[in-house]
């Protein structure tokens, strides 16, 4: 019972993106087409999975005065090799993701969940932690990336659905990430409201 | 002292063990990243050159969002016979449609003695003068390289 908690808290209850609002930054940044969002959630995905596992592992024989350099180290390994892997198999969504791979070393839910869960729970726990969480994470950040895509560039995952001339450019700038980002979350925050 | 040297310790054997790991990923992963650059080069390089006669210049000049770096094909009659954008961080949906091929098809045939200016003989795209003008440089520049070149 507590296992499936554990997977599910990060997917809805406790969303990174739409409720506790870390790690904003790529999702502001690769937003902009369904199949970037898709790619970079794989990538977190691959990233936060290892590290959770790792981490758990470990935690018996890591001193706690340097957990932190220990923990960067461990999730930095990890970005490195997804990095080199996603240049070698995958060289276009590479190219689009550009320098936002090796920034997932700095995206806080992974340092956050290696010092909030792994540290502290058995390695199945904090594997489904870090499954459940970059689920939510994916859910979150592939909305965002279809609903700007559909609204900006006339399709999704690369097909046509209308012409992308009338389409509102602005939903695939900048500023359509923020609008996209605020409607959702007060969609969320409505839907909590009815519940309680 | 003792718990320095025994806490550097416990750090040193974390990052020796992250470095061999990702020593034995990089030397699998490497000839594929390499292979496929080159692969990517060569394609490209077919592409604005498709008679094989003339030479290929990659140049890279400066647009609205970032330096855009193309290819350009001179044929060996000083006239352009392709041109390819290989990477570019224009503004979606209005700059980044210099990478359609009826923009770039118009460059075709063009020698260094043409204008290359937007309006006379290069249909500009609408809301993107500065990423056609971009364009039109880097064509000029390719071309004069390349009669240089010939003298």
């Amino acid at each position: 019972m507590s296992i499936w908690r554990d997977f599910n808290q990060g997917i809805v209850r406790e969303n990174p993106v739409l409720r506790l609002m870390i790690g904003l930054c790529p999702v502001l940044a690769v937003s902009n087409s369904a199949i970037n969002a898709l790619g970079m959630s794989v990538a977190v995905m691959f990233v936060l999975v290892c590290s959770n596992t790792v981490v758990a592992l470990i935690r018996k024989i890591v001193p706690d005065q340097i957990r932190i350099p220990i923990f960067i180290i461990i999730i930095s390994t990890f970005v490195t090799i997804c990095d080199y892997l996603m240049q070698a198999l995958y060289p276009v969504l590479y190219i689009q993701l550009g320098v936002f791979v090796p920034l997932i070393v700095v995206n806080c839910i992974i340092l956050g969940r290696a010092e909030a869960f792994a540290y502290r729970n058995p390695v199945l726990n904090s594997a489904l932690d870090g499954l459940g969480m970059s689920l939510g994470f994916a859910l979150a950040l592939v909305s965002i990336g279809v609903i700007r895509e559909l609204l900006g560039a006339g399709g999704v995952f690369g097909f046509t659905l209308y012409s992308p001339a009338i389409a509102a450019t602005i939903m695939v700038l900048p500023p359509g990430a923020f609008i996209t980002i605020s409607f959702l979350m007060a969609w969320l925050n409505k839907l909590e409201g009815k519940t309680q | 002292m003792i718990k320095i040297i025994r806490l550097s310790l416990i750090l040193t054997i974390f990052c020796i063990i992250s470095a061999f790991g990702l020593a034995l990923v990089y030397i699998y992963t490497q000839p594929i990243i390499e292979s496929n650059a080159k692969l990517a080069l060569t394609k490209g390089e077919q592409e604005v050159l498709p008679l094989g006669q003339g030479k290929v210049f990659q140049v890279s000049p400066q647009g609205y969002g970032g330096p855009i770096s193309m290819l350009v094909g001179v044929g060996s009659s000083g006239e352009v016979t392709g041109v390819k954008i290989l990477s570019q961080r224009e503004t979606p949906g209005l700059g980044a449609n210099i990478v359609k091929i009826l923009f770039l098809q118009q460059f075709i045939g063009k020698t260094v003695k043409d204008p290359l200016e937007p309006k006379q003989d290069i249909d500009a795209i609408t809301g993107a003068t500065i990423s056609t003008k971009a364009v039109c440089w880097g064509v000029k520049d390719a071309l004069q390289r390349a009669t240089s070149e010939g003298q």
